[in-house]
């Protein structure tokens, strides 16, 4: 008789699991895997970051604005790889917040939350505002003398009741409602970009990948690969959907690196058409105003930029549904882990939804976007500050997560120097994108960054006093396995406060 | 043990090989065991023995340890006995009671043990074979089958339970009614051991209104399970 044999027929006993897991409340194992990257691509929305980003790319590296985004995507794959060390290994609703705990401690940890809550509360704000933008704008072509402020301060309410109400009534309506808009909203711009790749005829790739450019100036491809980087983030936020997937050790990374995959893919196609059709135009595609507008209409395509901007306003709301998501999650998990109220982590009963959390969050994303509208600032300004602040947040998260990797696995004793060697140079390229994100922006004068120092100042203090309030207990709870999925699994109460 | 095995890939086909040596390790060297240590044990490359572990987390044969530093077998590999036990095989006595009682039902008539919380299936019926049998044992409250086995355990508490150990005292059996396949449904009658309790059921599965009205159905499995539980317990 084996051993195998042997602990079938009579397990030993096995100490140390919990009845219930510390996440519990949350519906479980209720998304599959086309769901689960659903919500990582929702958060990207590749959509409207391939009609915008790109211009913005093409802007500091004429030459290189296809290989820039290639050398993105390949480090967004280098940081996913590093993200799923952690999620193959435990589902966590905190995502980036609890690996990093897991690996650095409570000071980083924290440090780490307030980074990802910044990158997702300012993207969803930026979302909103993006969505109520489009929509003000098709508003006011209809009816020319509408109040344009507080036409868009209510597209950002009735955006924002939206979001709430489909994270409230469950997971799988969510990321339903996430998949179906974004999958609309990627369509529209593919058939569009082939469209114009048809009538543009032959292009000549190694002009267009701007490879052998020899006038390419280093520093100028830096930056440009780092506003290439700003339209990857979000590509981790399935991480924050663990409990409720699927098979999440499994299908996390799956949906985090098919997220990257897919937005690099469409990025590409993106910026090989723009590039080689203002190429074939004779035009400069960094001057543009719109490029894809002006495409289509150059190439006898005038009626599709109304189905360009369907897809960007399509992907807006999937944006806001993907971050507010994510965000909400890792708030939930900040209060299973005693760091905010018991309160935000209440689940609601009947739906499974970090309900507390969403009534918590959603009326300051939505209060911040009202209030640019109704203080006059040009949305497009706001909009910019906010994708600009929640880059950063999104970035310094990264970086940390990136550090926590080769830490946690040589505690846990499963270090390899693969893995090491990833999250090394991720964490470096990461830090030196930073550096040059906040010198790009203190030149064109410098809101993100004095933004970002306030909400240093700010989540500073408030680490400091949330985590005199916590005391000294370690952070990152995650959905551990209960005594029933163990053979021979004893119930022992390692909870006492979990009542 | 596997010291003499070339390196192996977790993708190649000796992975299964190398993932039934890592099961065994765990079973031998007891709950908790690190990566680290299997990977020394085993013989096996580090990188691996990690990627074979963290599969087989994936898919619950092993756990990880709270603090996430070790290994526990999962309760899912008792469904790994179930596959290769040798199958057992009714007397010829029994035979001859479900074949009476199968050619007085049309429908499935089938015959299961109860063994450690898990469904042994002694004899399906081969003219009307069970829907899904890994399905019965992965989710068997599903399943009157699995209902009556979850309540000899002394489950409790959900409501499809609750259902069953009312069905259980007014029929004499659990029930399952179109929950699975709208038209369909089945029901299992205990087979008691000397001690009254359920070592086992005969089953019934077929259209749904011999299930909702199973005056019929009982008529013919009751004195089948009667008679099956000297032959068999």
């Amino acid at each position: 008789m084996t051993a195998l044999a042997r602990a079938i027929a009579r397990p030993d006993p096995v100490a140390g699991f919990g009845d219930r897991s510390p996440l519990h409340g949350l519906e479980r194992r209720r998304i599959g895997i086309v769901d689960l990257a659903a919500q990582s691509v929702a958060a990207v929305a590749p959509a409207a970051a391939a009609t915008t980003v790109v211009l913005l790319v093409a802007g500091f590296a004429p030459g290189a604005t296809v290989a820039a985004i290639v050398a993105a995507a390949i480090l967004s794959l280098g940081v996913a790889r590093t993200v799923s060390q952690f999620a193959r290994r435990f589902a966590a609703t905190g995502a980036l917040y609890t690996y990093t705990a897991r690996g650095l401690g409570t000071r980083a940890g924290l440090a780490a939350g307030a980074a990802i809550l910044t990158g997702y509360g300012a993207v969803a704000m930026f979302a909103l505002l993006g969505g109520a933008y489009y929509a003000t704008y098709l508003v006011a072509g209809l009816w020319p003398s509408i109040d344009r402020a507080l036409v868009t301060a209510l597209f950002v309410v009735g955006q924002g009741l939206l979001v709430a109400f489909v994270l409230v009534r469950g997971i799988r309506i969510s990321a339903r409602a996430a998949l179906v808009v974004e999958t609309l909203s990627v369509a529209l711009i593919v058939v569009l970009l082939i469209a114009l790749l048809v009538r543009i005829g032959p292009i000549d790739l190694t002009a267009v990948a701007g490879i052998g450019g020899a006038d390419l100036d280093p520093t100028a491809f830096a930056a440009a690969a780092v506003i290439a980087l700003t339209a990857f983030v979000g590509f981790e936020s399935a991480a924050t959907l663990s409990v409720e997937s699927v098979s999440p050790l499994r299908n996390v990374p799956r949906a985090i690196t098919g997220a990257v995959v897919l937005s690099g893919l469409l990025y590409v196609l993106a910026a090989v058409t723009q590039v080689a059709g203002f190429d074939a135009l004779d035009a400069d595609l960094a001057s543009s105003a719109s490029p894809v507008n002006e495409l289509a209409e150059a190439y006898g395509l005038g009626g599709w930029g109304v189905v360009a901007d369907l897809g960007i306003a399509a992907s807006f709301l999937a944006c806001a549904i993907g971050t507010t998501t994510a965000l909400v999650r890792v708030l939930f998990a900040l209060s299973r882990d005693g760091v905010l109220p018991a309160v935000v982590g209440r689940t609601h009963a009947r739906f499974g939804t970090p309900a507390t959390a969403v009534a918590w969050a959603l009326p300051l994303i939505t209060a911040v976007p009202v209030g640019v509208a109704a203080t006059g600032i040009d949305t497009r300004d706001a909009m910019h500050v906010t994708i600009g602040v929640g880059a950063a947040g999104y970035i310094v998260a990264y970086i940390l997560v990136c550090v926590a990797a080769p830490v946690f696995l040589r505690r846990i004793g499963e270090s390899t120097v693969g893995a090491t060697i990833i999250a090394g140079v991720s964490a470096l390229a990461l830090a030196a994108a930073l550096v040059s994100f906040f010198v790009d922006d203190l030149a064109a004068g410098g809101t993100v960054v004095a933004v970002v120092a306030a909400l240093i100042v700010v989540s500073g203090a408030v680490i400091v006093v949330l985590r005199r309030r916590h005391g000294p207990g370690a952070l990152g709870a995650y959905d551990e396995p209960v005594a029933a999925q163990v053979l021979g699994g004893v119930v022992s109460p390692r909870h006492p406060d979990d009542a | 043990m596997m010291r003499e095995q070339p390196a192996l890939a977790a993708r190649q086909p000796g992975a299964v090989h190398s993932a039934l040596a890592v099961l065994e390790a765990v079973a031998q060297l007891g709950a908790g065991v690190s990566a680290q240590r299997l990977s020394a044990e085993l013989g096996l490359p580090r990188a691996t023995t990690y990627r074979l572990v963290n599969l087989l987390v994936e898919d619950e044969y092993l756990v990880r340890t709270p603090d996430l530093t070790g290994f526990a077998l999962g309760a899912k590999v008792a469904q790994l006995a179930a596959v290769v036990a040798p199958p057992a095989r009714l007397s010829s006595a029994a035979r001859a009671v479900l074949a009476e009682a199968r050619s007085a039902l049309r429908g499935g008539v089938h015959v299961a043990l109860f063994v450690d919380g898990r469904i042994a299936v002694l004899d399906a019926d081969p003219d009307f074979p069970l829907s899904d049998e890994a399905r019965l044992a992965r989710e068997p409250a599903r399943y009157a089958l699995g209902r009556l086995m979850l309540l000899s355990q002394g489950d409790a508490g959900t409501p499809e339970l609750e259902r069953a150990r009312d069905d259980l005292a007014r029929w004499g059996a659990t029930r399952q009614s179109g929950e699975l396949v709208a038209a369909s449904g089945c029901l299992a009658v205990p087979i008691r051991d000397a001690s009254g309790l359920a070592a086992g059921a005969v089953a019934f599965s077929g259209p749904r209104h011999r299930v909702d009205e199973p005056g019929d159905v009982l008529s013919a499995l009751r004195p089948a399970a009667d008679a099956l539980a000297p032959l068999m317990v």
